[in-house]
């Protein structure tokens, strides 16, 4: 088989776990680590997914909000906070003009925008490189009240709120969502940190009894 | 002998787990929830350590780790605080400090020279003759410290947490109770920490025979427990306070940090000793610790004792041994006024006497000096402090139970910045102001009535509230008055001495009166010379009779003494609490895996990780030999290095030219699009602060890369001066999103062009050219640098395909010969070219004009960062100037060093080495090196002094230094 051409910035360390890999968007992923059973229930438990495959579009610049309404996206009103789209796409407001829409993986958006020519002045598309991942688990605030200095139980993440913070000495940004039906935590960093951070939250999720799941767990590709 | 007594209500131990451990290679049995020092006291067992200084035994004093006098070892693990720590079966403890055990210690002999020893006696010892010091330093050194340093320790690892709250109340007595119970009724959340393992301070062992209060506890711990927004963590201590209510928790599995939004400090009082002449022989202890012994751990202390009092405290303890069976010969009460007459009278009915106006002038050692003999009853003069020898009375005991009083345990307050007072009504210091969102509560507060402190901690919690926005009705109270709690001046003079103040230091009252003979009458100075309270008790039983002590000497009211602020820690935290997990993130490039597999040693730059160079497995090839290869294939052939850590930022925007050119020193917005320019950094100083390229992708964009080290300080400098100048400029940092990699030699282009549709040709991509197209498939920006070789490509794709199109370019070069090469090749590389690193050739100090970038700096612009200090700078001679150099052809003398200094002819320092290298390809040594301006010029000689202080010549030449091969005819 051919290697795909793109690359998680987490593969590597993916690869001593021996997961079941499959390309999505083009990009080689883990797609599960364990048994299904095994890993429903280190998500109840604890557990982490590397999502980072998802199609991502960036852009920023003092335009960049019209822009995208013209383009008919639905953007969140304030800074600092996301809201999703129809067909499930997230758009998250970063700053007051700086935006990062994520696709899940049956759509196109993000793709669409990203081969889309930018001439406007004012608007900026931004190349990403996230490491990004879904944390979920009972046990989910004891691993962030090691990894992260803030409160996560206020209001700081309340209903389509995101926090841009500090997870394990990363910069991060951080959101709270709901995933076929269980609550679970998204994590974007840059991508070079994507090794550590990964690496170093696998680590306490193991402490605690959890463990890996796969990108199938969540977005399962027939 | 056991000293166990029946089962007690309340008791903490499980009788139906008995464990058995060593100590001192005796077994000894106990029970789960046993302290080590309960277990060994249960056992009859009374020596449980040496002394620091004089190695004098030790028993139980506060039997509440605040005092050491009983730290063990445990295999690995040293400094034990054996008060509180549970045993566990099968442990093998030692008392530290010992030299042959804690019964035959060697060093007990100390103890008679004792007189000869006095506080500061080494500093004005042991500095002459000079050369005797280093002898006495060693025996210093050995006799220093407690336990011994483990170096195999293995690291455990401490998490470090978080946590948040409306109200954190610390110490779980009565008043930290119901101030918990009352923030929680008003719907704030709370965390109460104690540091004891059970909830409930003196409610768990201060009952005076009487074990009634208990039912007060036991409402208030049900209370707590059903109430779902207290959090009650036990067995853990606030370590510290820290600006903003950070308040730090330490338990045994690590450190929670919490942030809370007020503060209630309960956290009582620490028992003090009287000071009676050989008041620290094992079995004598603080009532307190005596009391605990009793009711936490039924534990007799000891079978016949007296007690020793300047408080009604001792009153109580006297009933509470008195309840287990205990035979308290008496009651020694050091006031002349004694205790209310209720309990008094209590005392009274069960059959011990009490002698008022009385002390203990000293206590008799039994013939080893390990117990208590009996003591010796006199008189005591308040006053003055003195005992009447002359009627005196020897009372036959095998223990002492001490109360003189107590010290507010405000170590917190005092971090918060509490400006306390001090109150003659309870003879302690108090909370005088406090600062905001801080609360006292109970006993730390002069509360000492049960009654009282409840409604203390009450009121504290209704101010919490109240501080936090809710309106609730303030109860009003007045404390019950008591009894003085606390003595003025337990003391009494001895003069014979060891009439012990400190015990961590040994520390007597004769030390303080020396010291302020010697001029040290001031607390932070006496602190300091006697180093009362800087043992790791941090002065817990000791600082409050020092003040007193000092106040007495200079005839000085208590408050005018003043106190000294514990700092936080103010409890001895282990360092691997201190250090956590220990997060140190690292930032791995796309071709991080591959550089592995192929042999890369992978090194730490910044946080990046990069292969400083490769030895394949098998290759047997050596550093140095590696990093030759791979330079000769840069220079013959072809090479790749992984170059994705550049910082790479891209400015758009109608100002972005401008922009550039206001930041950098060169000139930018005449820039034709396509095209590269080298762009230098300086600070508002004139030092160079970094430099890297700017490439011009359109009107209104560039693409600027950065030295690796320096891309979010550049990318944030940025930021700051757009918004400085409000300029028409967004900003987007591309360096993680960004590989990057570097093709390098004469057969370079032939590797690029096989795998891309840009003419990469002389003619239409000369050197700075600069192009973007598809490059194995995936856009690309591709650019012609030189700073390794004169024929080079930097390529730049999104950083998911740059394995990808890694593995192309090594798969097109196979043919060529190409070698990957690391950072170690690299910096060769560029010196061979005779470009010198921004921070690694230049310093914090040095400008454009010292490193010979002059031709980078555009004086004429309007304005750039740094230029009105590059004005004035230019107007002066240089002292310095960076010069390429090289060694003497043949050299093979002893190679000098980076940082390795130039000497000029008279001696001097007059520049030093940068960076100097062996280079294979040119078979000599090159370097950079600060040189004074006349020894810059090409062919001018100066002084290298070595490591070991050779002296080496070398030449000022020309860079780059390829004409060196046109001189061997090459």
């Amino acid at each position: 088989m051919q290697d795909a051409v793109l690359m998680s910035p987490v593969a590597f360390a993916h690869a001593l776990r021996k997961p079941v890999s499959g390309e999505v968007n083009g990009m080689e992923t883990a797609l599960s680590f364990d048994a299904a059973d095994v890993e429903a229930s280190r998500s109840k438990t604890l557990s982490i997914c590397d999502v980072s495959n998802l199609n991502r579009f960036g852009v920023k610049g003092p335009q960049a909000a019209n822009w995208l309404q013209t383009a008919g996206i639905k953007l969140p009103e304030t800074t600092n906070s996301w809201t999703p789209q129809d067909n499930g796409s997230l758009v998250m407001r970063l700053g007051n003009t700086e935006f990062l829409l994520e696709d899940r993986p049956e759509n196109d958006l993000a793709r669409m925008l990203n081969d889309t020519a930018v001439n406007e002045v004012g608007v900026h598309k931004v190349m990403r490189n996230d490491a990004a991942f879904i944390v979920s688990g009972e046990l989910t605030p004891a691993l962030f009240s090691e990894v992260c200095a803030i409160d996560l139980d206020g209001a700081t993440l309340a209903e389509n709120r995101l926090v841009m913070t500090v997870i394990a000495g990363v910069s991060a940004t951080l959101l709270k969502q709901t995933l076929n039906g269980q609550s679970v935590y998204r994590i974007w960093c840059d991508g070079t940190f994507g090794p550590y951070l990964w690496k170093t939250l696998l680590s306490i999720i193991e402490e605690q009894g959890g463990g890996p799941v796969g990108f199938n767990f969540y977005y399962s590709l027939t | 002998m056991t000293s166990r007594i029946a089962k007690k209500r309340g008791e903490w131990i499980n009788r139906d787990k008995p464990l058995t451990f060593e100590y001192e290679g005796q077994q000894v049995q106990g029970y789960e929830g046993d302290t080590i020092s309960s277990a060994l006291w249960a056992n009859g067992i009374r020596v449980l350590g040496r002394s620091f200084k004089y190695h004098r035994a030790r028993g139980l004093l506060s039997f509440a780790n605040h005092d050491v006098n009983a730290l063990m070892t445990d295999g690995e693990d040293t400094n034990i605080r054996a008060d509180v720590w549970p045993v566990s079966h099968d442990m093998k403890l030692k008392a530290v400090n010992t030299d042959g055990g804690v019964i035959k210690d060697k060093n007990k002999y100390i103890d008679y020279l004792s007189p000869f020893l006095p506080v500061g006696f080494y500093y004005k010892t042991f500095y002459k003759p000079k050369r005797m010091f280093p002898f006495w330093e060693d025996k210093i050194r050995k006799a220093a410290g407690l336990g011994e340093v483990n170096f195999n320790y293995p690291r455990h690892v401490r998490p470090k947490r978080h946590a948040h709250c409306d109200v954190l109340v610390v110490g779980a007595g009565a008043a930290g109770l119901s101030a918990a119970l009352t923030a929680a009724a008003e719907g704030l959340s709370v965390i109460l920490v104690d540091e004891n393992r059970q909830a409930g301070g003196s409610l768990s062992y201060d009952y005076a025979g009487d074990q009634t209060s208990a039912d007060t506890l036991n409402t208030l711990l049900s209370e707590v427990e059903a109430n779902s927004n207290i959090r009650l963590i036990t067995d853990a201590y606030a370590g510290g306070y820290y600006t903003d209510h950070l308040v730090p928790i330490v338990e045994k599995s690590g450190i929670t940090k919490v942030r809370a939004q007020s503060v209630i400090v309960a956290t009582g009082v620490f028992e003090q000793p009287p000071v009676f002449r050989y008041n620290d022989l094992p079995g004598v202890m603080l009532g307190s610790a005596a009391q605990r012994l009793v009711h936490r751990y039924a534990v007799k202390p000891f079978e016949k004792g007296v007690v020793v009092t300047a408080n009604d405290h001792g009153y109580r303890t006297a009933l509470d041994l008195a309840s287990v069976g205990v035979e308290v010969v008496a009651v020694i009460d050091m006031r002349i006024s004694g205790a209310g007459q209720e309990l008094t009278q209590k005392v009274k009915d069960s059959g011990i006497s009490v002698h008022k106006g009385s002390c203990i002038y000293e206590a008799v050692p039994t013939g080893d000096k390990l117990g208590v003999k009996e003591v010796v009853v006199c008189p005591y003069n308040e006053n003055t402090a003195e005992a009447d020898t002359s009627r005196s009375v020897r009372l036959s005991c095998d223990g002492v139970a001490m109360s003189a009083g107590w010290a507010p345990a405000a170590a917190l307050l005092y971090q918060a910045g509490t400006k306390m007072g001090y109150d003659y009504d309870v003879e302690q210091f108090v909370p005088a102001q406090l600062p905001e969102g801080v609360f006292a509560a109970g006993k730390v507060n002069g509360v000492f009535d049960l009654k009282s402190r409840q409604q203390d901690g009450r009121r504290a919690a209704t101010e919490a509230a109240n501080y936090l926005g809710k309106v609730v009705q303030l109860e009003s109270f007045k404390a019950a008055s008591v009894n003085r709690p606390s003595h003025p001046y337990p003391i009494v003079n001895h003069p014979k001495g060891k009439n012990f103040v400190d015990f961590d230091e040994d520390i007597q009252v004769k030390d303080f009166i020396n010291a302020a003979k010697e001029g040290f009458d001031n607390i932070e100075l006496m602190k300091r010379f006697t180093t009362v309270g800087m043992g790791p008790s941090q002065g817990k039983h000791s600082n409050m009779n020092a003040i007193r002590i000092l106040a007495r000497i200079r005839q000085l009211p208590v408050e005018k003494i003043g106190t000294t602020t514990a700092r936080p820690f103010f409890h001895p935290t282990p360092i691997g609490h201190l250090g956590g997990r220990g997060f140190h993130p690292h930032r791995y490039t796309a071709m991080h895996q591959w550089h592995v597999d192929h042999g890369g040693e992978m090194m730490e730059a910044g946080v990046w990780m990069r292969p400083a160079y490769y030895a394949p497995a098998g290759s047997g090839l050596t550093a140095s030999e590696a990093v030759q290869q791979e330079t000769l294939a840069v220079r013959e052939s072809v090479g790749m290095i992984d170059g994705s850590t550049l910082g790479k930022i891209e400015v758009f925007g109608s100002d972005a030219g401008a922009f550039l050119e206001r930041f950098y020193t060169g000139k930018f917005a005449d820039q034709k699009v396509g095209g590269s320019r080298i762009a230098m950094l300086l600070d508002e100083a004139g030092v160079v602060s970094d430099d890297g390229v700017a490439v011009r992708m359109a009107e209104d964009q560039f693409y600027v890369s950065t030295n690796s080290s320096n891309a979010a300080t550049v990318y944030r400098e940025m930021q700051r001066y757009v918004q400085l100048w409000k300029m028409q400029v967004t900003l987007v940092n591309l360096t993680g999103a960004m590989a990057a990699m570097t093709v390098a030699g004469p057969k370079s282009r032939d590797v690029v062009a096989a795998l891309t549709e840009i003419d990469v040709s002389e003619a239409a991509m000369g050197k700075g050219a600069f192009r973007t197209g598809k490059v194995a498939g995936v856009d690309a920006r591709v650019m012609r640098v030189s700073f390794v070789a004169d024929l080079a490509f930097e390529i730049h794709v999104p950083y998911r395909a740059g394995l990808h199109v890694w593995k192309a370019l090594m798969e097109a070069g196979k043919s060529s010969g190409i070698r990957p090469f690391g950072t170690d090749a690299q910096r060769l590389l560029r010196l061979e070219m005779g470009h010198h690193l921004v921070s690694h050739d230049t310093d914090g100090l040095t400008n454009p004009f010292e490193a010979h970038s002059e031709s980078l700096v555009a004086m004429d612009k309007p304005f750039f960062i740094g230029q009105r200090s590059l004005k004035i700078l230019e107007k002066k001679p240089l002292n310095k100037k960076l010069t390429t150099f090289v060694l003497d052809p043949g050299f093979n003398g002893e190679m000098p060093n980076e940082c390795n200094l130039v000497i000029d002819s008279a001696s001097r320092i007059a520049g030093r080495v940068t960076s100097i290298s062996y280079s294979g390809y040119l078979d000599r040594h090159i370097g950079f090196a600060f040189v004074p301006p006349e020894q810059s010029h090409d062919g001018a000689r100066f002084q290298i002094r070595t490591d070991s202080g050779a002296m080496v010549s070398a030449t000022a030449c020309n860079a780059p230094f390829f004409h060196l091969l046109e001189s061997r005819g090459e």
